[in-house]
């Protein structure tokens, strides 16, 4: 028989850390919205990420969808890093031992009280060596106008930078479905860059997600 | 996040409260002890609450993985947390917003239908021993939201392929 008093950590039961009304926080009188853990937060504009797009695209043409995607992994980084001390604190597990459905758990309702939409990953093709994210609501597609190539690069990039950290190696992520294009989610192939740069040919020349993908598996 | 009679509050700039809303908080205020007698009850007795209804589990559920067990149990004793919280403050949203995208996550991504869905049936039982009607009453909306996420356990067993043909 189990032993109810001995689930406890530390005399808690850690639940849902990103909470959005417990997660966000302010100091009002110093003009700051703040995490739960005192890391500044930032609300963003809509209208700020249209006239980065616009700006970038003026200033360097194609190269915007680069420039996007390595901000993402700059941005990846330094989420990752957050995310990992928040969740590692509070559950009081370090998050490589963490269980995957956990930390996707965690992930999940970060993403939402971020605002940047709601995430699942299918991991079926795992043994193949990639990883499927997809994405709901994306605020980066929603503001993409007239995209006939996928928009989520900043996503891409924060993509590639997490699961590059969570496992170790350097990976690479490319979008091949954008709600920017009319798609009802946007969906993400994680992998080594090496097996995925047929994937970025195929998507310039506007092949759909079930086309590219058994591609990818030779 | 905003509960009912924070709501109330809201346009104290334009005008006085109406009738109705002076009522509801009159009835909210009148509930008070009532609610915080439950409460107090639910606090008192949840180690032991909890204990029987992990014991009965596992008598009913022998081949139970122990993760399977510790998850149920704790996802059982959130719930219990989080509704009488809810049942103290009179807010739906609490449980809504704090607590169920979470555990329908946690029931989806671990596959734990089944289990969590005995241990909800049984702690629910262990409560109504431990409450009186009418702090039964008062608990049970939020028993019912709860169970929009956890299938009742009849419910589960029905959906086999054997019985959808």
């Amino acid at each position: 028989m189990i032993s109810v008093s001995d689930l406890f950590i530390h005399d808690r039961l850690p639940a849902n850390y990103y909470a959005s009304d417990v997660y966000v926080r302010g100091d009002l009188e110093m003009g700051l919205l703040e995490s739960r853990r005192g890391d500044r937060l930032l609300s963003l504009p809509e209208t700020l990420i249209q006239a980065i797009y616009a700006g970038l695209n003026k200033e360097t043409g194609q190269a915007s969808r680069l420039v996007l995607f390595n901000c993402g992994r700059w941005w990846g980084k330094n989420f990752f890093n957050r995310f990992r001390d928040e969740v590692s604190d509070y559950y009081g597990t370090p998050l490589v031992e963490m269980q995957m459905a956990d930390f996707l758990q965690a992930l999940k309702q970060c993403w939402i009280t971020y605002g940047l939409g709601k995430l699942s990953l299918d991991q079926s093709y795992h043994d193949r060596g990639f990883l499927i994210v997809e994405t709901h609501h994306s605020p980066f597609a929603r503001l993409a106008t007239d995209a006939t190539l996928p928009s989520c690069h900043l996503e891409a990039g924060i993509f590639a930078s997490v699961f590059s950290q969570l496992a170790g190696r350097e990976l690479h992520c490319v979008q091949t479905r954008c709600e920017s294009m009319g798609a009802e989610s946007n969906l993400f192939v994680i992998g080594l860059q090496k097996r995925l740069e047929p994937a970025e040919v195929l998507v310039e020349k506007q092949l759909d997600h079930e086309s590219i993908l058994p591609r990818l598996f030779v | 996040m905003q509960s009912p009679i924070d709501g109330i509050f809201d346009e104290a700039e334009n005008r006085y409260l109406k009738p109705e809303e002076l009522q509801s908080i009159g009835q909210y205020v009148a509930s008070i002890a009532e609610r915080m007698s439950a409460y107090r009850a639910l606090r008192d007795q949840e180690l032991e609450l909890i204990q029987q209804a992990a014991d009965q589990l596992q008598l009913e559920m022998p081949g139970i993985e122990t993760a399977v067990l510790e998850r149920a149990v704790k996802n059982g004793m959130l719930t219990l947390r989080h509704c009488g919280m809810a049942m103290l403050l009179d807010d739906q949203n609490f449980v809504q917003k704090r607590l169920l995208n979470w555990l329908k996550d946690s029931i989806e991504l671990h596959q734990t239908h089944g289990a969590d869905g005995a241990f909800f049936g049984l702690m629910k039982q262990r409560v109504r021993l431990s409450l009186n009607a009418q702090q039964m009453a008062l608990l049970e909306p939020f028993f019912n939201l709860v169970e929009t996420v956890i299938p009742a356990q009849e419910e589960e067993e029905m959906l086999t392929v054997a019985g959808i043909f």
